[in-house]
């Protein structure tokens, strides 16, 4: 099954796929990347595969293969 | 399952702030011109503003017109190379206030271009100053900054209503503050490129889009003021659809 998969160097820490993913698979973190944004992390189990994270984000992060 | 992949028409990051509406409208973009096939004939016009990052990031021909004369640029373009896909990625303040005139004579004149206007209500890249034309009553920009005022500065008004008089092809408005929507707005700018593909005539599609940076809010915040508040004033729905038929 296709999972989403999320490339955190590009995030910038908007949080918009938080709410926009239906089963509340992304978590908002505290960590942060490399450009100082904070990341999100999604949860393998929970990923339905839909693709509502990549048609929300902004700035590309996810891939779902 | 489908595979949703980032368009191969980007090559490299984007520029814009977190949150940003651009870069939603950029994918969406690429996408339509990816599934029609049009990469290899598409120039596009850009403004002198937040819209000009995607000229670095777009793997396709452009070119940054004056900021508000992007209408005038790409009917240049149209004229002298009418193959080409030519389409105009600009702001409300290039479109509604600095550039109404151009806007307005590419209207006139029905040259078949699509023009796609990013409308944040405010003119993001030189510091969130209120834009005549689509800022909300109430609203604190750095040039309204006990809110904007209606005996002062007017209200603000819905463009398209004027442009729909004009003998046009396409005009509708989307917006991008849920997947439903933004499903939505991309097939309103598939219909607007198709539209220039089979010469039909002048399609502009405006989107309302967020502003967290000047709006001064969290990006989450700025959606729902988009839903709750500038949807009022700023109907999503389809103004004209002539159909072809000139």
């Amino acid at each position: 099954m296709a999972i989403a998969k999320a490339d955190i160097n590009l995030c910038k820490g908007c949080r918009l796929c938080v709410g926009a993913c239906p089963v509340d698979a992304i978590e908002p973190l505290h960590e942060v990347n490399k450009k100082g944004y904070e990341i999100i992390r999604i949860d393998e189990n929970k990923c339905i595969g839909c693709g509502m994270c990549y048609v929300m984000c902004p700035d590309y992060v996810f891939t779902v293969e | 399952m489908a595979i949703r992949k980032k368009p191969e028409m980007i090559n490299q990051q984007v520029g814009w702030c977190g949150g940003c509406g651009h870069g939603i409208v950029q994918r969406l973009i690429a996408e339509c011109c990816e599934e029609l096939g049009l990469v290899e004939k598409t120039v596009q016009v850009v403004d002198i503003a937040c819209a000009y990052w995607s000229i670095d990031t777009l793997n396709c021909d452009g070119i940054a017109g004056p900021h508000g004369r992007c209408a005038a640029v790409a009917t240049g373009i149209k004229k002298v190379r009418p193959e080409a896909n030519v389409y105009v990625h600009a702001g409300d303040g290039c479109s509604y206030v600095i550039g109404l005139a151009e806007t307005c004579y590419t209207a006139m004149r029905d040259i078949p271009i699509t023009m796609i206007v990013v409308n944040n209500g405010t003119f993001g890249m030189t510091g969130g100053q209120m834009n005549p034309a689509t800022t909300l009553l109430g609203d604190k920009t750095v040039s309204s900054v006990k809110g904007r005022d209606e005996k002062a500065a007017g209200k603000p008004f819905d463009m398209l209503k004027i442009l729909e008089t004009f003998d046009i092809e396409y005009a509708a408005r989307g917006a991008l503050y849920d997947t439903k929507h933004i499903n939505q707005t991309k097939k309103m700018l598939k219909k607007g490129f198709e539209n220039q593909r089979d010469g039909k005539g002048f399609s502009i599609i405006e989107i309302l889009s967020p502003c967290p940076t000047n709006w001064k809010m969290s990006p989450v915040d700025s959606m729902i003021k988009l839903e709750k508040e500038n949807e009022l004033i700023f109907p999503v729905r389809v103004y004209k659809d002539r159909g072809g038929e000139k």
